[in-house]
């Protein structure tokens, strides 16, 4: 069944729409709210939420936009309506992206000419860094980076301009790699420090 | 060619990595070495993120399905038609269920089994044993307290294992004729149940673990699939 026979039937409450709906998107919605919060539990939680949303309102779609498009939106606002309420914050977008704005945002420390993060990045601490990312940026690299959205799907999808979301995508990749150094130099001196104990122990 | 300082590439860090080089950005980085290194960097960032995605195909669990279907459901969204005759379209929610929710449940289960005529006996069993294992693992999301989640196993597990029981004699009935069937059967059970417990302990020692619940769960399952298969065999004699 087509999506657009999907969404026509689903209008309808027909229940294999609903399912083929479902079937069509539940992989990418997982995926986002897997990379955002990091944990399988509250992805479950959140896919399902978001599906649900979606289910509610499908029969007000009128197909101005892409329906991932309008999926995915849901799906974002569901996640950071939870990592808000984490955070005990009842924060606007602009605040949960702009956590660094008083001191100009992201450092800009080019040093360490040295250490280069090529060949080092592997999923463990890539997603290790991510659940670190502020939630606006987390969204907006998530859905760039990881999934391949567009600024301007983004900017529909977070309800931003495209220059905000070109801006919140590179503040969040530079502080991934400020976190994804921390991380190597952090297993460097646990390996240093490591090895100092072995040797100690044979003498 | 002129060139600019770091912090001025900096400042054009965002657009170039958009796609937009101006000349004096470009012989920076060539006669820069910190600065080939950010690019590196967010290049493996980048690249890392994309392969992260492609590379790991994620399937999100079939219970999910399961869950979002039956709150569908009690909301009356969906309309099958082969579904509206299924006990299960009465199942309330799991993830919102309160104790008294839980008891209907358990007394739903009761319905399914009072006069279900023998070859629908496993049948009927597993659906129930579905939608238990729905509420355990809708609940399980819900980061409850260990009080809460011991409450929570006594009130369904207790009478789950007592419906099992009463399957399970209603099984050695039919098959009781034959002394070798009956000491397979025990042989067999008694592995599973013996597995039951262990989860049971599991569980009961951390109420909270979802993954001790699902192991839990699963024995039920496998011991329902026993006595569904028992019950067939039985029939088919």
């Amino acid at each position: 069944m087509p999506e657009s026979e999907a969404i026509r039937l689903a209008q309808s409450g027909d229940a294999a729409a609903f399912e083929r709906l479902y079937q069509l998107h539940n992989r990418r919605v997982y995926s986002l709210c897997l990379r955002m919060v990091g944990n399988t539990a509250e992805a479950e939680d959140l896919t399902q939420e978001a599906f649900l949303q979606l289910f509610r309102k499908v029969a007000t779609f009128r197909g101005e936009s892409a329906f991932s498009t309008w999926l995915h939106r849901l799906a974002v606002n569901v996640v950071l309506m939870k990592l808000r309420k984490k955070s005990g914050m009842e924060t606007s977008l602009e605040q949960i992206t702009e956590p660094d704005e008083d001191s100009g945002g992201p450092r800009r420390d080019f040093g360490s000419p040295d250490l280069r993060l090529s060949g080092s990045i592997d999923r463990v601490n890539l997603q290790r860094a991510v659940d670190q990312l502020p939630p606006g940026y987390k969204s907006v690299f998530v859905l760039h980076d990881v999934q391949g959205y567009e600024h301007n799907e983004i900017a529909h999808i977070m309800g931003c301009s495209i220059g905000n979301s070109k801006s919140q995508l590179h503040k969040a990749r530079m502080r991934l790699r400020e976190l994804l150094h921390e991380a190597i130099r952090s297993k460097a001196r646990e390996e240093r420090k490591a090895a100092g104990s072995s040797s100690g122990g044979e003498d | 060619m002129s060139t600019i300082s770091c912090n001025e590439f900096s400042n054009q860090l965002e657009s170039w990595m958009d796609g937009v080089r101006q000349p004096a950005a470009e012989a920076h980085v060539r006669s820069c070495a910190s600065c080939q290194n950010v690019l590196s960097d967010l290049e493996a960032i980048h690249s890392s993120a994309r392969s992260w995605e492609v590379d790991e195909v994620i399937e999100p669990p079939a219970r999910i399905w399961a869950s979002l279907r039956l709150q569908l459901e009690a909301e009356g969204l969906i309309h099958d038609p082969a579904s509206l005759s299924h006990p299960s379209t009465a199942i309330p929610l799991a993830g919102n269920q309160s104790h008294g929710a839980l008891e209907h449940q358990v007394g739903w289960l009761d319905r399914i089994f009072a006069g279900v005529a023998r070859p629908a006996l496993a049948g009927s069993y597993l659906v129930a044993l579905v939608a238990v294992g729905v509420a355990m693992s809708g609940l399980g999301s819900q980061r409850g307290t260990d009080d809460r989640w011991t409450n929570f196993t006594q009130s369904t597990t207790v009478p789950l294992r007592s419906q099992l029981d009463n399957v399970e004699h209603a099984v050695f009935s039919f098959n009781a004729a034959d002394p070798a069937v009956t000491a397979s059967l025990h042989k067999n059970l008694a592995i599973v149940d013996n597995y039951i417990v262990l989860c049971e302990k599991s569980v009961n020692e951390e109420p909270g673990n979802e993954v001790a619940r699902d192991y839990l769960y699963s024995a039920y399952q496998q011991k329902a699939d026993l006595l569904a298969q028992m019950t067939e065999n039985g029939d088919g004699r």
